[in-house]
C-alpha cells in the first residue's frame, strides 16, 4: 500500500513542479482584492445603510410632513418605526455573527460557525422577517382612518392596493431567502457528518 | 497594509501558490478554471488575515486552513455560480483541451480524486503533500486518531480509483 502511495505522491509532485501562475497573476489579484474590499464593504453596511435611510425618512415624515394626531395611528406609527429598528438590530447581529467566520480556523470550526451563521440568517427569513412585515403592516393600515381624512378616497385605495403588491413580492423575497439557506445548511451538515464520520 | 506586509505577502505567493492550485485542482477535478477562482479567494483570505496571523502555527499550515475552507465554502456557493462557472468552462474549453493534453497523467490523478468524498480529497491530498497526521488534524479540526482511521480507507479507495479496470 505505501509503494502504491509513494507512487501517487511521486505522480503529484511532478503535476506540481508543472503548475505555475498565469502571467499578470499577481497584479489580477490586487484588483480582485480591492473590488472584493468593496463589495465586503456593501455586504457589511449597504442593507444597515439603506433600513437606517427608510427609518429617518419615515420618523421626519411623520414628525414634519403628517404628524398623525389619534392615538390608533400613533401606535400604528410606532409599529412601522419598530419593525424598521428591530430589522436594523438583526442585521448588526448578522454582521456580527458573519465576521466571526474566522476562515484560517479549522474546517470543523468553520463549518460549524458557518451553520450558526445560515442558521441564524434562515431565522431572519423565517421568522423575524415576516414578523417585522406583519408589524409593518398592521400599523401601516393602523394609519389609514385617519389619513382617510386628508387624503382623497381613491388615492386612499390605490396606496393600499399598492401596499397588497408590495407585501406579495416581499413574501416571494423571503421563501426565496429560506429556501436559499436552507440548501446552504443541508450542504453544510453533510459536510460536517461526513468530515466527523470515521 | 504596508510595504513590509506586501512583502511578504507576495513571498507567501510565490512560495506557496503552486501547493494551493494544486489542491484546488484535485478538489474541483481538474477544472483549472474554477480552481483558479479558488486560488484568488484564498490568496485575498491570505490578505485580509496576514495582520491577524499570530504565528500559532506555520505559514504553510496557515495557509492549508484558508485553502481548506476555501474549497468547502466553494461547494455552497449557489447554482446559479456554479452554471456560470460551467458556461465560462465550456467557452474555454479549447483553452483547456491543451492544458488537459499536456498533463493527462496530473488530470487522472485529479479525476480519481475529485471521486472521492469532499473532505477526504482535502485530506489525501495533504497526505500527498507529506503532511503530519497531526498536522492534518489540526487543518481539519477532527482528532489525530481519527485522521488516521480515514486516511487507512481513503488511501484503499484512492488506489482502486487509479487501478485500471479490465473491461474485455
Amino acid at each position: 500500500m505505501d509503494n502504491d502511495l509513494f507512487e501517487i505522491q511521486n505522480q503529484w509532485q511532478k503535476a506540481k513542479g508543472k503548475l505555475n501562475p498565469k502571467t499578470g497573476a499577481i497584479s489580477e489579484l490586487y484588483s480582485k482584492i480591492k473590488e472584493k474590499e468593496k463589495s465586503n464593504y456593501f455586504f457589511y453596511y449597504g442593507t444597515i445603510s439603506i433600513l437606517s435611510l427608510t427609518l429617518i425618512g419615515i420618523s421626519l415624515f411623520f414628525y414634519y410632513v403628517a404628524p398623525v394626531q389619534e392615538t390608533l395611528s400613533r401606535i400604528g406609527v410606532g409599529l412601522m418605526i419598530l419593525g424598521l429598528l428591530i430589522r436594523i438590530i438583526i442585521e448588526i447581529g448578522s454582521i456580527h455573527r458573519a465576521k466571526s467566520i474566522n476562515h484560517s480556523d479549522g474546517a470543523l470550526k468553520t463549518l460549524e460557525n458557518t451553520y450558526a451563521f445560515h442558521s441564524y440568517r434562515k431565522m431572519i427569513h423565517h421568522v423575524v422577517a415576516p414578523t417585522i412585515i406583519a408589524c409593518y403592516t398592521i400599523g401601516f393600515y393602523m394609519i389609514t382612518p385617519e389619513f382617510a381624512k386628508y387624503i382623497p378616497l381613491p388615492y386612499l385605495i390605490l396606496i393600499d392596493v399598492s401596499y397588497v403588491v408590495v407585501g406579495i413580492i416581499l413574501f416571494l423575497v423571503i421563501r426565496k431567502g429560506v429556501r436559499k439557506e436552507m440548501r446552504h445548511l443541508n450542504e453544510l451538515s453533510q459536510l460536517r457528518e461526513e468530515l466527523v464520520a470515521e | 497594509m504596508d510595504a513590509k506586509q506586501t512583502e511578504l505577502f507576495e513571498k507567501l505567493y510565490a512560495d506557496h501558490h503552486a501547493m494551493v492550485l494544486q489542491m484546488c485542482l484535485g478538489y474541483l477535478k481538474g477544472d483549472r478554471i474554477q480552481a483558479d477562482d479558488v486560488v484568488q479567494e484564498v490568496f485575498i483570505k491570505i490578505w485580509q488575515n496576514l495582520d491577524k496571523f499570530r504565528g500559532a502555527s506555520s505559514y504553510k499550515t496557515w495557509i492549508y486552513r484558508i485553502t481548506v475552507n476555501s474549497c468547502l465554502g466553494f461547494i455552497n456557493k449557489s447554482k446559479k455560480e456554479k452554471k456560470r462557472n460551467l458556461n465560462e468552462l465550456s467557452e474555454n474549453l479549447e483553452a483547456q483541451e491543451s492544458t488537459i493534453l499536456e498533463t493527462d497523467e496530473a488530470q487522472t490523478l485529479y479525476t480519481a480524486i475529485g471521486k472521492l468524498a469532499e473532505t477526504d480529497r482535502l485530506i489525501i491530498m495533504m497526505v500527498l503533500e507529506g503532511q503530519e497526521y497531526d498536522t492534518i488534524g489540526e487543518v481539519m479540526g477532527i482528532n489525530p486518531s481519527n485522521v488516521r482511521v480515514k486516511i487507512h480507507r481513503i488511501k484503499k479507495r484512492l488506489k482502486k480509483l487509479l487501478t485500471p479496470t479490465n473491461h474485455g
